[in-house]
C-alpha cells in the first residue's frame, strides 16, 4: 500500500497549497490546545467544518492535534473540540496525553498516538491498540527499529479499535528539536513560555558562549549553534522507508507558509510516486533536494534513522533556505475573460521577469514570472510605489491573494 | 486608577497568573483560558480597575504570562 504524505496546516494558505501539492491527508491545531499556539495563524473550532469540507472535495484525510500538556482545567475544551471534531467528520484526534486518550475513547472517536507519546518499542505500541489505530514513532528511532515495530505488529497481529492492524507513522521532514520527543524546558524555565503547551520560544535556535565560572573563560566549541538541530530530511533514502512498512509520512511545519507547505508535499508526493513505478534515481533525488533548499529549512540531515549517534546541528539561527519571498502588493481584482490581475503595489518593485508568487486562502499559491507588466493600459518597466499594475494570470486571483517576489539569497 | 487590560483570545490557559495572583485570576473551566475577576469585555478586552496596591503583583503576572496578553496601565 502506497504510503501516505501528510501535510501540516496552520492556516487556510497551506491547506489550500497542501491539496494543490496532492497531500493524501492534513493535520491541524485549533483553540490553544495545540503545540504551535505561538506560531502557526490561530485556526479555531470553527474552522473545523470547513477544513474537512474542503478536504472532503478533494479526497483528502484530516487529522486533528490535540496534543500538549493538559490540565484539569482544559478537560470540558478536550470535551468539546473532540465531539465538535466528530461531527464535522475529521478522521482522528492526534494525542499523546491519556485524559485525551480516554476520551476519545468514551466518545468513539478515531485516535492516533502522538510522537509526544515518545513511542520507542512493540508492547508500547500493544498498550496502544484498544485505543489508537496509529501510532507516530519517536523520532530518535532507527529505520532498524522501526522496521522491527512493524514486523511484530503482523506477527503479534496487534490491531486497532477498527480491527485493522495498527499503522505506523514517521516524520519524514522538517524541523527535529534537540530534547526527545519534544519534551523540552529550555523555554518554561527562560521565559516561563511551556513549549509542551505550544509557546515554545526556540532558545536552542540562538547561539551561545560557555563559559567556565572558574577562570571566566569562554571555552571553545565547534559550531555555535550547539543546540540548534538541522532540518529532518528523508527523501534520499526514501526507497528504504518504504520498504520498513511505515502507513504515513508526516511533514513537520504547521508555523510555516504556504509555499513551504506547497513544495515539500509535491516533492515527496514525485519521490514516493517514483519509488512505487521504480523510477526512484540519485538525479530525481539531488532535483528534489534542490527544490526543498529553495524553502525554508536550517540545512538538512537524515535524522537519527540510519543509526547516528548524535544529532547534527546547525550553523545558521535561522533559515538556509536558497530563496526568500519579498512582499510587494496585494491583489484587487481578477479579469477572467482576458486572464489578468491587478494588484497595488505596497512595497518594493517589480519589474518584468521577475519571478513571483502569489499566497491566498483560498487561492492557495500560484507561482508566475512576470512576463509584461501593465500601468494604465500600456507596459511598463517601473511601478512606483501605491499605484495599480497588471500581470497576466492563468489562473484565477482573489481580491486580497499577496503577491511576493521570489529572489535568491546568500545561500543559493 | 490602574487598571488591568486582559486580551483573552490569545491565552493558552498555562495558569501562571492563577498561580502567582487568585485574587484576581482564575481558570475557566469551560475553555480552558484564564479568566480576569470582575473584568468587563469592551471590543473583545477584558478589563477592570484595581486599586494601586494590587499594581505590583499583577505587574508580575504580566510579566510572566508567556503570550503577554496581560497589560497594567498605571493611571
Amino acid at each position: 500500500m502506497r504510503m501516505e504524505i501528510m501535510a501540516p496546516v496552520g492556516s487556510w494558505e497551506s491547506l489550500q497549497a497542501a491539496i494543490q501539492a496532492g497531500a493524501d491527508s492534513i493535520y491541524f491545531g485549533v483553540e490553544h490546545l495545540n503545540m504551535r499556539v505561538k506560531s502557526a495563524t490561530a485556526l479555531t473550532m470553527a474552522d473545523i467544518p470547513g477544513i474537512v469540507g474542503r478536504c472532503a472535495e478533494h479526497g483528502i484525510k484530516t487529522y486533528l492535534t490535540l496534543n500538549t500538556t493538559m490540565y484539569d482545567h482544559d478537560r470540558q475544551l478536550i470535551s468539546t473540540i473532540i465531539s465538535e471534531s466528530k461531527k464535522a467528520g475529521v478522521g482522528a484526534i492526534i494525542a499523546a496525553d491519556l485524559a485525551v486518550i480516554q476520551e476519545c475513547k468514551k466518545q468513539g472517536m478515531s485516535l492516533h498516538i502522538s510522537t509526544q507519546a515518545n513511542v520507542t518499542n512493540i508492547d508500547t505500541v500493544a498498550f496502544f491498540a484498544p485505543y489508537a489505530d496509529l501510532i507516530v514513532l519517536s523520532r530518535e528511532l532507527t529505520l532498524k527499529q522501526v522496521k522491527g515495530i512493524i514486523r511484530e505488529i503482523k506477527n503479534r497481529n496487534i490491531t486497532g479499535p477498527k480491527g485493522e492492524l495498527m499503522k505506523i507513522e514517521i516524520f519524514a521532514h522538517g524541523a527535529l528539536c534537540m530534547a526527545i520527543s519534544g519534551k523540552c524546558y529550555l523555554s518554561l524555565d527562560s521565559n516561563n513560555s511551556s513549549a509542551n503547551r505550544g509557546a515554545c520560544i526556540q532558545n536552542c535556535r540562538h547561539r551561545y558562549l560557555v563559559t567556565d565560572l572558574d577562570n571566566n573563560k569562554e571555552l571553545e566549541i565547534d559550531h555555535e549553534y550547539i543546540m540548534s538541530a538541522k532540518d529532518l530530511c528523508t527523501i534520499d533514502f526514501l526507497d528504504e522507508i518504504a520498504e520498513t512498512g511505515v502507513s504515513v509520512l508526516k511533514i513537520e511545519g504547521r508555523g510555516r507558509s504556504a509555499d513551504y507547505v506547497y513544495t515539500t508535499v509535491k516533492c515527496y508526493k514525485e519521490a514516493i510516486e517514483a519509488v512505487e513505478d521504480g523510477t526512484y534515481s540519485e538525479e530525481k533525488v539531488s532535483a528534489w533536494k534542490r527544490e526543498l533548499s529553495t524553502v525554508f529549512n536550517r540545512g538538512f540531515w537524515d535524522g537519527y534513522y540510519m543509526g547516528r549517534l548524535l544529532g547534527e546541528w546547525s550553523g545558521v539561527s535561522g533559515s538556509q533556505a536558497t530563496r526568500k519571498k519579498i512582499y510587494i502588493g496585494r491583489a484587487v481584482k481578477y479579469y477572467p475573460r482576458i486572464g489578468v490581475a491587478e494588484f497595488v503595489l505596497e512595497a518594493g518593485n517589480v519589474a518584468a521577469g521577475d519571478e513571483l508568487l502569489l499566497m491566498g486562502p483560498v487561492t492557495g499559491i500560484l507561482s508566475q514570472t512576470a512576463e509584461t507588466i501593465h500601468v494604465d493600459n500600456g507596459p511598463a518597466s517601473q511601478v512606483e510605489k501605491g499605484c495599480n499594475f497588471s500581470i497576466a494570470f492563468n489562473e484565477k486571483v482573489r481580491p486580497g491573494d499577496k503577491l511576493y517576489k521570489l529572489v535568491e539569497t546568500e545561500y543559493a | 486608577m490602574p487598571k488591568i487590560l486582559h486580551y483573552r483570545d490569545k491565552c493558552i490557559g498555562c495558569n501562571i497568573c492563577y498561580e502567582i495572583w487568585p485574587v484576581r485570576w482564575r481558570l475557566s473551566r469551560v475553555d480552558g483560558k484564564c479568566t480576569l475577576v470582575n473584568g468587563i469585555a469592551k471590543k473583545g478586552v477584558w478589563q477592570t480597575n484595581i486599586s494601586t496596591d494590587e499594581v505590583a503583583i499583577n505587574a508580575q503576572v504580566a510579566s510572566a504570562c508567556p503570550v503577554k496578553v496581560i497589560r497594567i496601565v498605571k493611571n
